[in-house]
This record gives structure tokens, C-alpha cells and sequence, in this order.
């Protein structure tokens, strides 16, 4: 990467520095040799000089010194009088001094100017690394997918990588130069001045920003703001990194649409609910008074007058009256069942063994005087609301009771199987059974697949059992045969729900 | 209308007003009663105020109380008198059509004394309501300050 070290002196070795003093004297020997034999007068003095600056500059200090001592040396004993002798006369002892200090101050300068050359030398290289690397780090900035860009404090773009060339559209011949927020259109979400001011104080700000494409559609990006200051911490540039969130913006819209429907929804569907209980409370309350009215007048008319009727008038009568009770029945039922549909189902746990146990009794009056074996299996325990859950066994044991009445020894059983993960109820009579047929007929309010005469019922029974079995997660099923009994199944899940 | 009476009946549906005079007719207890029209009648019967601002200050022996009520609703009457520290110690009867189960509660945790559902059988009807009037109208002793036997 970074360019060789030029060779220092110091690198070379000391034999071919010191080599290089010796040769550069006795270079300067000859030549002022050969200069004198010309008759060339005084130039040894300065040729002397140059072989030590030479030496100097290209071998430094120590080699510097050896040339003046040589140097000092050959002058004495070649260009000075007496010739070929070493013998200084003392008028010429100045003249040596001035000499040899002379070279020395030549020596020192020498070294100084090679060391500043060589500093100059280094730091050129340091910088020239410096350079390398910023420019390979910038590079590195364009590699990135982020979008990133700088721009000075009077927001023109100086930097716009190729993250931000791809998101906008806009080239960096394009954008660098331009100002930045009229070019991506910006929308604040707070006015600019306290963004700018967040900046300055804290030397950063974050936060989502509107911009527009060089295509003029509109992008949502998190943008990330830093205020890069000299060091006096005079602001100089500021340095922006945006991240394009224009898909989760999207689906967050689309999750606060969804959301606000669902409220809506909730919303009616509270209403409807409402509007449901108030309807019920409504029928309780007005539709029974106008029956009992007329079961109350009718008998006391019929107490006031019977004596004086006929057989078919009071027959007419009775019909009022059973009507009228049969339709008190109906509205009873049909509230009990609505009843349950509003009501909230508890989970606790419940053994269905001691529900039957418990169920049984309440039937007494349909079964006394009536030969039924009863056959009951073991009842698993599950989770459910207990009091919906009896009403269920109360419908469907009562059920079996009603349609094995024409038989002279009824047969009921009650038992339980295990289907996947759910326990599976069932309860068996050897009744007049039904036409699978109409199967589907069985679990609807006010379906009745015995005629009125035969089986008395409102055909509210089956749904009540259907509704709150549905409600715990579960489902009903029936099997029959005409006249040959029928057994009806439901279904619990065996987990808690 | 007596403006002096053991029962109050607060109805407003006037078949069944008669059903259930008729009904204490037959314990010749009809001509204790006393009925108000809507649950306004009736605190300003139990007030002594309005047209019946003439009457003795006694208290009825028993209150029967319909809970669905033109002006001023039964459950309202209800929370008034037992509030009122004059009245609360009347014993009250809600006697309704509902088998509502938030109207029972709100009436117990108001401290209602009885809540009969009034049946669609007419036999069972005139049972209940003759039950109701010879309990609480000659069997239960009153507290003082109500009207007596006459």
C-alpha cells in the first residue's frame, strides 16, 4: 500500500559511508592535483569544501567529520608550504582554524537541512497514506445500502453516497451542490428550527422524515442526523443517514386501518348484543303479561259460565286457555335459551359422574312408575361452566326418558369415550328413535320430530344443549333409528381452553 | 280509590290489577288495597304528598311493587324507600313478569323483602297473590307505625 521508505543514511552501512568520505577527499585531492598542475591557483580550498558537503549530505555526520579531518589533513600535507611535509607554521594556524570551522559549520548545516528534508520527506508520506485510506474509506461509504449523505451548515450537499444516489434517484453530479431540503422536498414533522436547535445542543437528532424521489413519489425514511465540528467546536458539516421504512410506515397504516375496523366492528357487535338483551328484557316483561291476561280472563269466564255452555264451547275454551300456556312455555324456553347465549361460561372443573348423579333425581316426577334400567358408565372429569354443562345432561337424560315412554322396560345409557383429544358423552335409549334423514333437523330451535300429540315440547331442548356444547369448544351428533332408539353424542375438548 | 289501605299495590296495567283484586277478593282483602299507577303515585302515596295529602301518616303493612313503571321505575321506588328512614322498614314485594336474573339481584342488594314472578297459570297466579296477601297482610306483624287491622 504505502510507498518505500526512501533508503536513510543510517540504513547504509558504515564501512560505505565512511568508504564514501575517504573516496570524496581523495576525489578532491586529485582534481585540485590536477587543477594546480594547471596552474589553476586557490581552487583546492573550496574543492575540499564540496568533497565534505558531498560526504555530508549523502553519508551524514560522522563521515561528515572524517572528511574534514581528511580533508584538513591533505590540504596540510599537499597544497600548504613547505609541500609534502606536515609542518604547520604558525602564521598558518588561523588559516587552518578558519578552515576546519568553516567545514564544520558547513557539516552542521548540512545535517540540519537533511533532517528537515527528510522530515519533510515523511510527513509527505504520512500524508500521502492519510489520502489513500480516506479515500478507500469513502469507497467503504459507498458500498453501503444505507443512504448516506453530508451537507454544510447552510444544508448544500458536499458528500451523497451511492445508497442515497439509489434510494432518490438523484446522481452525486446531481445532488452535491444543490440544497438539500428543496431537493428531497423534506417534511418535518416539528418545525426545523427546534431540529436544528436539538442539533447544535446535542450534536445529533433522530427521527422519521417525509422526502420525495427524483421520480416525485414519496418516501418515509428514519434519519439520523450528526453535527461533525473543528476543534474549536465551530459547527461545520452535518452528516445524514436515512433508512427507507416506507414498508413498515405502509403496514403499520394498514394495522392502524385493521385495528380501527375491528373497533368498529366490536363496537356493533356491543351494540347488537345490547340491542339483543334490551329485546329479551322487553319480551320477558310485556309479552307474558298480555298471556296471563288472557289464561286469567278466560278461566274466570270460564268459572262464570261454564254451567251455561255446551260441550264444543267449552272444548273452546280449554284450547284458549292450553294455547296460552303453551305459548307462556315458548317464550320461557326461548329466553332461557337466548339467555344462555349472553351469559359468560365459566371454566372450572367439573366431574360429569356427579352431575348425572345429581341430574337424576330432578327427573323423578318423568319417571316414576316406569320400568328403566338404567346403565351408567364412568363419566370423565373435564373443564366447563357447571351449571350450563347440567343442563345439557338435564335435556339430553330427559329427552331419553320422554321418547322410551312407550316402551314397557326402557333402557338408558350414559356413557363416555375417548375420540383424539376430546372426551366424547353419550347417552343410548332403546326409544322410538328417529329418521336419520332429519338428523340435521335435530339441534334447531323449535324443530320437532314427533308430532305435538305424540311427545309434548317446545324443540327448544336440543338447541340449548348444541349452544352451550358449541360454546365449550365442542360438538353435538346424533344416531338413531325409527323405532329403534337413538343415541346422542357430545363432545368435550379434554384440554382447558 | 280507598286513600286508606294495608297493601299497596303499585301496577300499572289495570288487567292485571284486577286479576290480582280479584284474586284477593276471595280472602276479602280486595278493599285493603291501594293502588298507584306508576312508581311517582306511589312515593307520593307513601309521602302523603299530591292527592293524597289528606291521608293518615301510617305506613302500608306490605308494598307490592311492580318493577317495569311509567314516570319512576320499581327498582327506583325501591332504592327511595329503602333509603328513607320513615319507610324502609316496610316490607316490600316485588311482583313482576320478569324472570330477569339482573332485575332479582338489583332488587335483593336493594333489600327487597320477597320477588315473585308472577305465573302465566292463572290458578297459580291467584294462589300466589292470595298467599302473598294473607302473609303479609294478616299473618306478618307489621312494624310500627303501620296501618292495622281494621
Amino acid at each position: 500500500m504505502a510507498e518505500q521508505k526512501p533508503a536513510a543514511p543510517k540504513a547504509t552501512p558504515a564501512i560505505l559511508r565512511y568508504g564514501l568520505a575517504l573516496a570524496s577527499v581523495a576525489l578532491g585531492t586529485v582534481a585540485a592535483f590536477l587543477l594546480d598542475n594547471y596552474h589553476f591557483r586557490g581552487v583546492e580550498y573550496p574543492l575540499f569544501l564540496f568533497a565534505i558537503a558531498m560526504t555530508v549530505w549523502y553519508a551524514g555526520v560522522g563521515p561528515g567529520i572524517l572528511a574534514v579531518v581528511l580533508s584538513s589533513i591533505s590540504f596540510n600535507y599537499f597544497f600548504t608550504d613547505p609541500r609534502f611535509s606536515f609542518y604547520v607554521s604558525r602564521a598558518d594556524i588561523p588559516y587552518y582554524l578558519i578552515f576546519i570551522l568553516f567545514a564544520l559549520l558547513l557539516t552542521w548545516f548540512s545535517a540540519v537541512r537533511r533532517r528537515v528534508e527528510q522530515q519533510l520527506i515523511e510527513s509527505r508520506d504520512t500524508l500521502q497514506r492519510e489520502i489513500v485510506e480516506r479515500t478507500q474509506q469513502a469507497s467503504l461509504l459507498n458500498l453501503t445500502h444505507d443512504t448516506i449523505f453530508v451537507r454544510d451548515m447552510n444544508d448544500i450537499i458536499t458528500y451523497w453516497n451511492r445508497g442515497a444516489a439509489e434510494l432518490y434517484g438523484w446522481t452525486e453530479d446531481q445532488a452535491v451542490g444543490k440544497h438539500s431540503h428543496q431537493l428531497l422536498q423534506t417534511d418535518f414533522p416539528l418545525p426545523i428550527d427546534e431540529v436544528r436547535e436539538e442539533l447544535l445542543r446535542t450534536g445529533r437528532w433522530e427521527g422519521e422524515l417525509r422526502k420525495t424521489k427524483a421520480d416525485g413519489s414519496r418516501v418515509f425514511v428514519a434519519s439520523r442526523w450528526s453535527l461533525r465540528q473543528d476543534e474549536e467546536g465551530h459547527p461545520m458539516a452535518i452528516l445524514e443517514t436515512n433508512n427507507d421504512i416506507s414498508d413498515r410506515k405502509h403496514r403499520e397504516e394498514e394495522i392502524r386501518k385493521l385495528n380501527q375496523e375491528l373497533e368498529k366492528r366490536t363496537a356493533d357487535l356491543e351494540a347488537s348484543n345490547k340491542e339483543l338483551e334490551a329485546f329479551a328484557y322487553s319480551v320477558s316483561h310485556d309479552l307474558r303479561a298480555p298471556l296471563r291476561h288472557m289464561v286469567g280472563f278466560t278461566e274466570l269466564l270460564q268459572k262464570n259460565v261454564s254451567s251455561m255452555l255446551d260441550e264444543k264451547s267449552l272444548r273452546y275454551m280449554k284450547t284458549i286457555l292450553e294455547s296460552a300456556k303453551r305459548m307462556g312455555a315458548l317464550i320461557d324456553d326461548l329466553l332461557a335459551f337466548s339467555r344462555i347465549a349472553r351469559a359468560e361460561t365459566r371454566q372450572q372443573p367439573v366431574s360429569l359422574g356427579e352431575l348425572v348423579k345429581e341430574v337424576l333425581p330432578d327427573l323423578q316426577r318423568e319417571t316414576e312408575g316406569r320400568a328403566i334400567a338404567w346403565n351408567i358408565g364412568a363419566l370423565p372429569d373435564t373443564f366447563g361452566d357447571r351449571p350450563m354443562l347440567r343442563l345439557v345432561l338435564v335435556n339430553l337424560i330427559a329427552n331419553a326418558v320422554k321418547f322410551t315412554r312407550t316402551r314397557t322396560r326402557a333402557e338408558i345409557e350414559i356413557g363416555s369415550l375417548k375420540k383424539n383429544d376430546a372426551v366424547v358423552v353419550f347417552v343410548r335409549d332403546n326409544g322410538v328413535g328417529f329418521d336419520m334423514k332429519y338428523a340435521h333437523k335435530l339441534f334447531g330451535v323449535f324443530q320437532r320430530l314427533h308430532q305435538s300429540g305424540t311427545f309434548e315440547g317446545t324443540g327448544i331442548g336440543l338447541a340449548t344443549v348444541q349452544r352451550i356444547i358449541h360454546r365449550h369448544g365442542g360438538s353435538v351428533w346424533a344416531e338413531g333409528l325409527v323405532d329403534g332408539g337413538a343415541t346422542f353424542f357430545f363432545s368435550l375438548p379434554s384440554h382447558r381452553r | 280509590m280507598d286513600m286508606f289501605g294495608r297493601i299497596l299495590m303499585v301496577e300499572d296495567d289495570p288487567h292485571d290489577v284486577e286479576l290480582t283484586l280479584t284474586a284477593l277478593g276471595e280472602y276479602n282483602l280486595a278493599n285493603e288495597v291501594v293502588v298507584a299507577g306508576d312508581g311517582e303515585e306511589a312515593l307520593d302515596y307513601l309521602y302523603c304528598r299530591g292527592k293524597f295529602q289528606g291521608r293518615t301518616s301510617e305506613n302500608p303493612a306490605v308494598l307490592l311493587l311492580d318493577l317495569k313503571l311509567p314516570k319512576v321505575d320499581g327498582l327506583e321506588v325501591l332504592q327511595q324507600i329503602k333509603a328513607d328512614e320513615k319507610l324502609r322498614m316496610i316490607p316490600v314485594v316485588v311482583l313482576t313478569s320478569s324472570r330477569e336474573e339482573r332485575d332479582m339481584v338489583a332488587s335483593y342488594k336493594l333489600g327487597v323483602n320477597a320477588y315473585v314472578v308472577k305465573p302465566v297459570d292463572f290458578h297459580e297466579f291467584v294462589n300466589a297473590i292470595k298467599e302473598l296477601g294473607v302473609f303479609w297482610a294478616v299473618i306478618n306483624e307489621p312494624p310500627p307505625g303501620s296501618v292495622r287491622k281494621r
